[in-house]
């Protein structure tokens, strides 16, 4: 699966190749002066035992500077960037000739390096170091791991965990639009598997979003419930947060079509209002024509 | 409770009220993911020595294969650089199954040290359920994360084998989130693209492990997410998108789908000339003619298992 970090390449140039040309080059150069240091202190022809011992060792040594070394200069580069234009909230022209709009696709071609790099690791947490310090307000015990979640004008609380396939947004491209804004996260917030989250949206403290749910733009859950559908509506309030209810708690659904009936009421939602207005209109053709 | 203007969420609220009784309440009838809940950073130094030790086995192999490298005379370097292909392949794989080794090695000890088992736990450090289960779950995860990166389709059930998952070559599950605990595979089972098969789940505090059972010729669809629970039956086929609801058991020889799965269709195979297709903006069905390609000699081969018996 290719998750991870999202930084979106809407707005590619040719020219923009410099910034990943530049970057892979810098991070390589601190790996292979380790490496030449590493060879100058152990390479020994008659012993070369030190040498292949302490190899993978390495490795994973030149990995992490590759990481650092990366994050460190798009970090130089992103503040140089920034200090030209200030990134900001708002909803802007989808064309080249915006300012916005070209320093946002500018943005993400320089975070592109470095979190591609850092989602190499099986483990969240290079990724979330990556996320800190590129201004995202997070915490070292959040699993952003296997969704995409945007790289800019997020904040997230602790324990925030991201379902498999999920995608969080902080921009969206709508038509000839493109809107940025914030999106937040509180804490102890549980995002379901192949969840939609859109900008603007806040999911209060103790959240559930069930598996294959959508907020719409500017959406704010409240705090302690669990939210179902497209878009996200409260389906019930959220007890499992109660201390010693262990035995209280059930694996089982007792009425499954009546379950289906809840979940399609908040799945349907459009669907179910063109229902209500199409036999609004029969009733009242039928009155008239009684008439 | 702050009431909103809308109507239509005032009605939801108002329903759920009624069902806000207790004992409704503690029910999981939904569905959330599985990803990994706490990120403990002290967990890390397990990686250290499985990397050490699997790179070691590079290290020995890279060794071999310079020493037999003369690097004065010509011909030396030309079948050395001719089997340098086989040899980074061969290094690749090394690595991944001593990775795969040393990983089996700590689990086991750390399957003596606390058993793994199903129920409901507090998901909280100091719980010994739930920091082991966190604990394997890292372990297993830098395997089949090499696994998966790894072009060859047949690796995953091999690390999934080696776990300790009951599977064999003929399932196949490269394209989706599987936890590798708590899972039967039975027989040609398929599991579809981005498809999350769940058999723990953190709801608040708590961290609910249950067993999923795919039974013979199960077919999971695309984008669907597996609660913890769920018990396929054999020929049961789960539509894309779908969500099972936590211990739901999809009956055999039955198509589901939807959000919760329901009951769609028998998965009856029959000959059939024209098939049915419908056009959604209409809503109108009609009748189009396919050429059915299979030769009248192999038609018994249709019939699955199930259907031979005549359930």
């Amino acid at each position: 699966m290719k998750v991870g970090p999202f930084t979106s390449l809407v707005l590619v140039k040719k020219r923009d190749l410099i910034y990943h040309i530049f970057l892979i080059w810098i991070s390589i150069i601190p790996v292979a002066l380790e490496y030449w240091v590493y060879w100058q202190l152990l390479w020994d022809y008659e012993r070369p035992l030190h040498f292949y011992i302490f190899l993978p060792l390495l490795g994973f040594v030149m990995y992490l500077t590759a990481v650092f070394t990366a994050m460190v200069f798009a970090k130089i580069i992103l503040i140089f960037v920034n200090f030209i234009h200030k990134p900001k909230e708002g909803v802007f022209l989808r064309d080249p000739s915006d300012k916005d709009y070209r320093y946002w696709g500018l943005r993400n071609v320089i975070k592109q390096w470095p979190f591609w790099l850092t989602h190499r690791f099986p483990f969240p947490f290079l990724d979330n170091l990556a996320f800190k310090l590129f201004g995202v307000k997070t915490k070292f015990s959040n699993s952003l791991f296997e969704g995409w979640v945007d790289t800019e004008f997020m904040e997230f609380g602790k324990n925030v965990v991201i379902g498999q396939g999920s995608i969080i947004q902080s921009t969206i491209i709508v038509g000839n639009l493109l809107i940025i804004r914030k999106t937040t996260f509180d804490d102890n917030v549980r995002i379901g598997s192949h969840c939609l989250v859109m900008p603007g949206s806040h999911i209060g403290k103790n959240c559930i979003l069930n598996s294959w749910s959508a907020t719409v733009v500017g959406q704010v859950l409240e705090d302690g419930w669990i939210y179902l559908g497209g878009p996200a509506q409260k389906f019930k309030k959220n007890v499992f947060f109660e201390e010693d209810i262990k035995d209280k708690i059930k694996l089982r659904v007792d009425n499954l079509e009546e379950l289906s009936q809840t979940y399609d009421s908040q799945y349907d939602k459009w669907n179910r209002k063109k229902i209500k207005k199409e036999k609004k209109e029969e009733e009242k053709r039928r009155i008239m024509q009684g008439l | 409770m702050k009431m909103t203007e809308n109507h239509e969420t005032e009605k939801i609220q108002g329903k759920n009220d009624k069902n806000n009784s207790s004992d409704a309440n503690y029910i999981i009838d939904f569905t959330t993911s599985s990803a990994i809940s706490r990120v403990s950073i002290k967990f890390l130094a397990l990686y250290i020595p499985i990397l050490w030790l699997s790179g070691l086995a590079i290290s020995i192999y890279l060794y071999e294969y310079f020493i037999r490298l003369n690097f004065v005379k010509l011909e030396r370097w030309i079948p050395a650089i001719l089997y340098l292909p086989i040899a980074l392949i061969c290094m690749y794989f090394l690595f991944i199954f001593t990775a795969l080794f040393f990983s089996k090695l700590f689990l086991i000890l750390i399957n003596l040290i606390h058993r793994p088992r199903e129920g409901i736990f507090k998901a909280q450090m100091g719980d010994p359920d739930f920091e082991f289960w966190a604990l394997r779950i890292e372990i297993k995860k830098l395997v089949v994360w090499l696994m998966r990166n790894c072009p060859f389709p047949w690796m995953d059930f091999i690390a999934f084998k080696w776990f300790g998952v009951d599977i064999d070559s003929s399932s196949h599950l490269q394209d989706s989130w599987t936890d590798i605990e708590f899972i039967k595979f039975g027989r040609r089972v398929m599991v579809g693209q981005a498809a999350v098969v769940m058999t723990s789940m953190v709801v608040g505090n708590y961290l609910i492990i249950k067993k999923v059972i795919f039974n013979d010729y199960a077919l999971v669809g695309g984008v669907t997410a597996i609660a913890p629970g769920t018990v396929f039956g054999a020929d049961t086929v789960l539509g894309a998108a779908s969500i099972t609801m936590p211990n739901q058991v999809l009956e055999p020889g039955w198509i589901y789908a939807g959000i919760p799965a329901r009951k769609f269709r028998p998965n009856t195979v029959e000959r059939r000339d024209i098939i049915a297709q419908v056009d959604v903006d209409e809503g109108t069905k009609y009748d189009s003619e396919h050429e059915v390609n299979i030769d009248k000699d192999k038609q018994d081969l249709l019939k699955t298992k199930n259907n031979s018996k005549g359930e």
